[in-house]
């Protein structure tokens, strides 16, 4: 909200404050200041000053030599940069010790070997508006020799950021009560608005009707004949304009200055549009408003309206109607002034998007028992600049809805919440009696308040509470901590596990990458592991539609941007969560881990060749000594359209996740140099392979024996098959075997296409002695027959 | 024989010192100690030595062997020590080192959280979660937030269909706790994403990382708020960093703060920054909360505690002076390896 500090003025003086005292007052009251302007100028040594005559400067063709007459009698010389005057023109001077807005201070001086006293203005030198390319041209009739801040008032102006709950503080009169508040100056008290001194009349059934009294407890009007609407006098105008707000005709601007006074909102209707008397109702569903703004508006049930006994005539609290606004031919007014209760005027102006002034204070609440103070200032003010005549009375239709009013207050409880137990109950006191609330009584540790009805925000003892906080700040608060033993929970260890994973990748060369968890439908097809993501149903643009069903599109997009950069050795991971729908309704989230890897095992370096772009077999083993647990690659029946090689990764029968390579179209669609593949895990099922402490498992007291052998068998075999056969062994002496060659010839002449050679060493060790050769070859030889009675292998002897 | 020996030795020691490798050296002792070599020859007329030489002769041979061992020995030591010097010939040890896998990072992001864990467990923050679809309850209702505030709309909360929403603060973390409490205290603190619907520019993200924080307990008071976050906020900033309270409004705490912290920008004078939101838990939470219990463990009578949430993106950006907050979702290489710590 922009306020006015020439305004506020008018409620309090506050000259013994500077602008960063006010602005921290504010600021320390819960009024953020978000910005602070300053208008206009403060010192009087700007006057006005009328061009007698000029001539070129001798020295610069861009400089003139003005004479001018600043109302002292002695014609004063200056010398000015600006074309756009004539002889005659009144403008401003900065006379020698002029300080001007930003600092800049004026002295007497020579410009380029001229003398020049003072210096003539821009309106934007002077802090009241934009660069025009030239001097403030005043009008004819300024006085000479007149400060310039007498007709043009200095101001600052402040941006503040008023909370939902202070709507109190949404006028000049109700910052101004704060700010008297907390600095103690007195209020100016004759501009208190709140009463009424004119006598209110229940309104007669014709008159008003109020037929929705839960949305609107309280409806006033007033009837003025006979105004003449014009345009409203300089100084209502200037208020509005330092405000941000366009004057219209002096009817709506005092509406309009009423409401940024007092905070109460008004609105006045043309009376001779008007058919008959004001109804207060919920409109009808469908029911057409044209408003002010020129739209059309489809209200329904729960919008409340006031209508005359034809139509519509306004959107309660929000907006007028086009045909029943006061124009400048309008000589008869309503003026109305209500209390509408906020939850209806939130909803009617969230529903139809349309939020304005009136109904930015009405849904954070007005103070109720303003509402005909407000009506009593609009009526005199248009009185004095509209003329007319206003109706003796102010028809009244409905009461003041009922306010919390008191409330108690446990001072023990405030001082141990508060963490202040020396404040005393004097000290409390004197702070709510400074926040304009009553003390009804007091007992030892208990005193009870009477609220002031502007006061919506406070209803409970902690708002009083806060009150109390607020005025002492944190700095009167002693800090405190204490160490409380929190038990290691499940999250704990799940986040010790991840952060592990994370260092053990990053120490690995891989970099991590957090990508949007909201991506495009686009997208989908690069997700690994199935599952169908969750949609938004209000998503605020295509690219970000759908909580991700895999974190492996987020990877392929940051390939894709770093592979325009001109990278092609990709290494990246992602930790986090993906969402999936159930097929019975509802969501899953869990964590997982993707990896994308592609391009050379090793960055280029000046030692030898560009190392070898990665295989699939590369990321196989950095899941596998990631995971530290034998992983089974099962490869999948199908592949979605953007992978190949798709295949479900296992640890015994849990799926630890999925590994695949990326299609070679989908990879030319990102210009990828190399193959690109990527794998996604389950971070549960990860985990699940590391609970508990590591059990220590004896030494072997007796060296092992090897034994290698080479078997030629289908090119088709899997690998898989032929360590399910070895896995299975139960040769008391055999620990087991590894693969160390695989052969194969697709050209077919070393060894027939179909066909392969695999070479394994077994290892055989016993408990209890070092083996004999005889014993191992036996042993040996009883596997290798075994081997060739269930696979199809030849072996090699 | 004597002086045979003595000639022996002599040829022997020219021999080695002409030896430039291994196998010449060889070539030395088999020619003079081997099987068939010179001295074992003298060595084989020993018994055609008149006695009374016996022992002169012997010593002779003795000696002239072991010189000969000795000779073989040492030049093989010094042929060995020149191989090795050899071997690092033409070395460039100025040249860089090799990359092995390469150099990897975390993300600035993550490093961030772990320094803001790491240090509140220190306090005894233990972790907690919640779903980042959430409830209008656990996002709204329980936290003090009417159904028709501001904030729950179309166009500032993303909903689904099914009327559930993605959750526009951790705060919600704050409820699920306290709904699966079993006893008090509650001390924990829950990072994690957050949504609002922000078109997303350089200081705007539609998808965000907070940090919730919420300690709950009999007689928890604002000095044990203010006292928890100064240290955090110094811990994090450095011992001399000036923090401030500026009284706020949030619906779920009261009172509520907005924390400042004074930091100095590069070529600029210090100045405060807001960096986070706090305040005392708002009964009305405690009491809703009691409610979806059916129970009192939360008597707002007696319980109190305070609640903290930060921006995690916008403490990044703060740290490492970080301009456009896309640089984070973007994972432009160029940036990451820039925090490879």
């Amino acid at each position: 909200m922009q306020v006015s500090l020439s305004w506020l003025s008018t409620h309090l003086d506050l000259s013994s404050y500077t602008i960063p005292q006010l602005s921290d007052l504010l600021t320390f009251a819960g009024v953020e200041v978000e910005g602070i302007e300053e208008r206009g100028v403060a010192t009087d040594k700007v006057v006005v000053a009328q061009i007698q005559s000029f001539e070129q400067h001798p020295n610069a063709d861009k400089l003139s030599v003005c004479q001018v007459d600043d109302g002292s009698g002695t014609p004063r010389q200056i010398v000015c940069g600006a074309k756009n005057f004539k002889a005659g023109d009144k403008v401003p001077l900065a006379l020698p010790g002029a300080v001007l807005p930003g600092g800049f201070a004026i002295k007497e001086g020579k410009l380029r070997g001229v003398d020049s006293l003072g210096m003539l203005c821009s309106g934007k030198e002077l802090g009241i508006g934009e660069d025009t390319g030239g001097l403030l041209i005043m009008a004819a009739d300024s006085p000479v020799g007149t400060p310039f801040n007498q007709l043009n008032p200095a101001d600052v102006l402040f941006d503040l950021e008023i909370t939902p709950n202070r709507s109190d503080l949404l006028s000049h009169l109700g910052l101004a009560r704060e700010l008297a508040a907390l600095t103690g100056l007195p209020l100016k008290g004759e501009r208190h608005h709140a009463n009424s001194s004119t006598k209110a009349k229940a309104a007669a059934e014709e008159q008003i009707v109020i037929k929705a009294a839960e949305a609107c407890p309280l409806y006033t009007a007033r009837i003025i004949k006979g105004v003449k609407v014009g345009p409203s006098p300089e100084w209502l105008r200037r208020r509005l304009e330092s405000i941000g707000l366009r004057p219209i005709n002096s009817i709506v601007d005092i509406t309009n200055y009423v409401m940024m006074e007092m905070g109460q909102s008004l609105h006045c209707f043309d009376l001779n549009k008007l058919n008959g008397g004001i109804v207060v109702r919920m409109a009808a569903e469908g029911e057409k408003f044209l408003a002010l703004d020129g739209q059309t508006y489809e209200l329904k049930t729960d919008d409340l309206v006031i209508a005359d006994s034809h139509r519509p005539v306004a959107i309660a609290g929000v907006m007028g109607g086009e045909e029943t606004g006061v124009t400048e031919s309008t000589v008869n007014v309503l003026l109305e002034s209500a209390y509408f209760a906020p939850s209806g005027i939130r909803r009617t102006s969230r529903r139809l998007g349309l939020s304005s002034d009136s109904s930015y204070r009405f849904e954070r609440g007005i103070d109720p028992q303003q509402v005909q103070g407000g009506s009593e200032l609009a009526t005199k003010l248009i009185l004095s600049i509209a003329g007319g005549t206003a109706e003796d009375v102010v028809q009244v239709a409905g009461a003041a809805p009922a306010l919390v009013g008191e409330v108690t207050l446990d001072e023990n409880r405030a001082r141990k919440l508060l963490g202040t137990p020396d404040m005393t109950g004097d000290e409390i006191h004197a702070i709510l009696e400074k926040l304009g609330l009553t003390k009804k009584s007091a007992s030892r540790h208990e005193s009870h308040w009477t609220i002031p009805s502007y006061r919506l925000d406070l209803q409970r003892p902690v708002d009083l509470i806060e009150e109390i906080a607020r005025v002492i700040g944190l700095d009167r608060v002693p800090s405190r901590q204490v160490a409380v033993a929190s038990p290691v929970d499940a999250a704990d260890r799940t986040y010790d596990f991840a952060m592990g994973l994370r260092q053990s990748l990053a120490a690995r060369g891989f970099f991590e990458a957090q990508t949007l968890r909201l991506i495009a439908d686009a997208q989908l097809a690069d997700s690994l592991g199935g599952g169908q993501g969750v949609a938004v149903k209000n998503p605020l643009s295509e690219d970000h539609t759908t909580l991700r069903p895999s974190i492996v599109p987020g990877l392929v997009a940051t390939a894709a941007l770093n592979i325009r950069q001109g990278l092609h050795r990709l290494r990246f991971f992602e930790l986090g969560r993906v969402f999936l729908t159930l097929p019975k309704g509802g969501s899953r989230e869990e964590e997982r881990l993707a990896v994308l890897l592609s391009g050379p095992v090793s960055p280029t370096s000046w030692h030898g060749r560009e190392p070898q772009p990665a295989d699939i077999h590369e990321l196989v083993g950095q899941i596998q000594n990631l995971t530290r647990t034998p992983i089974e690659v099962r490869p999948a029946k199908e592949n979605s359209a953007n992978f190949l090689l798709t295949s479900e990764l296992r640890a015994g029968n849990r799926i630890l996740g999925w590994i695949a390579q990326m299609h070679p179209a989908r990879a030319r669609e990102i210009n990828a140099r190399h193959p690109v593949y990527v794998a996604e895990l389950l971070l549960s099922a990860l985990r699940q392979g590391s609970t508990g402490p590591t059990k220590f498992e004896e030494l072997p007291r007796f060296p092992g024996m090897t034994r290698d052998v080479a078997m030629e068998v289908p090119a088709d075999l899997p690998h898989a098959k032929v360590a399910a056969f070895f896995a299975t062994q139960k040769h008391p002496l055999f620990v087991g075997a590894e693969v160390f060659d695989v052969f194969a010839d697709p050209t077919g002449t070393k060894m027939a296409k179909d066909r392969k050679s695999i070479a394994w060493t077994l290892t055989y060790r016993s408990a209890e002695k070092t083996l004999e050769t005889a014993e191992v070859d036996a042993a040996h030889s009883a596997i290798l027959t075994a081997l060739e009675k269930t696979l199809p292998a030849t072996v090699r002897r | 024989m004597l002086s045979e020996l003595d000639s022996l030795k002599t040829a022997a020691l020219a021999a080695l010192d002409a030896a430039q490798d291994e196998s010449a050296l060889e070539a030395v002792r088999v020619n003079f100690l081997g099987k068939k070599g010179s001295v074992t020859a003298l060595s084989q007329g020993m018994k055609d030595v008149p006695v009374e030489q016996k022992k002169e002769v012997g010593a002779k041979l003795n000696e002239v062997r072991t010189a000969i061992t000795e000779g073989i020995d040492t030049k093989k030591l010094a042929l060995q020590a020149a191989q090795d010097a050899k071997a690092v010939e033409g070395i460039d040890i100025t040249l860089p080192g090799r990359p092995g896998a390469g150099v990897g990072a975390l993300h600035p992001l993550t490093q961030i959280r772990d320094l803001a864990i790491r240090t509140l467990r220190r306090m005894g923050f233990a972790l907690a979660e919640g779903p980042e679809i959430e409830t209008e309850w656990h996002c709204f209702d329980a936290l003090n937030t009417p159904a028709d505030h501001p904030a729950r709309n179309e166009k500032d909360t993303f909903y689904l269909p099914d009327g559930r929403l993605l959750r526009t603060h951790t705060s919600s973390v704050q409820i699920r706790t306290m709904e699966a409490a079993k006893a008090l205290p509650i001390r924990i603190i829950a990072p994690g994403a957050a949504y609002r619907r922000d078109e997303i520019d350089a200081t705007h993200l539609s998808v965000f990382n907070q940090l919730e924080g919420l300690y709950v307990n009999q007689d928890v008071s604002l000095g044990d708020l203010k006292g928890t976050l100064e240290y955090f906020f110094r811990e994090i900033f450095g011992a001399g960093t000036a923090v401030r309270f500026r009284p706020h409004f949030f619906p779920f705490t009261e009172p509520s703060f907005e924390i400042d912290v004074k930091l100095e920008a590069k070529g600029k004078d210090a100045r405060w920054i807001e960096i986070a939101g706090c305040g005392m838990v708002d009964p009305a939470v405690f009491t809703e909360v009691n409610k979806a219990r059916g129970d009192t463990l939360f008597d707002p009578e007696t319980t109190t505690g305070f609640a903290f949430g930060l921006g995690l993106d916008r403490l990044a950006m703060i740290m490492h002076g970080i301009t456009d907050i896309r640089h984070l979702i973007e994972n432009d290489v160029r940036f990451l390896q820039q925090f490879a710590a």
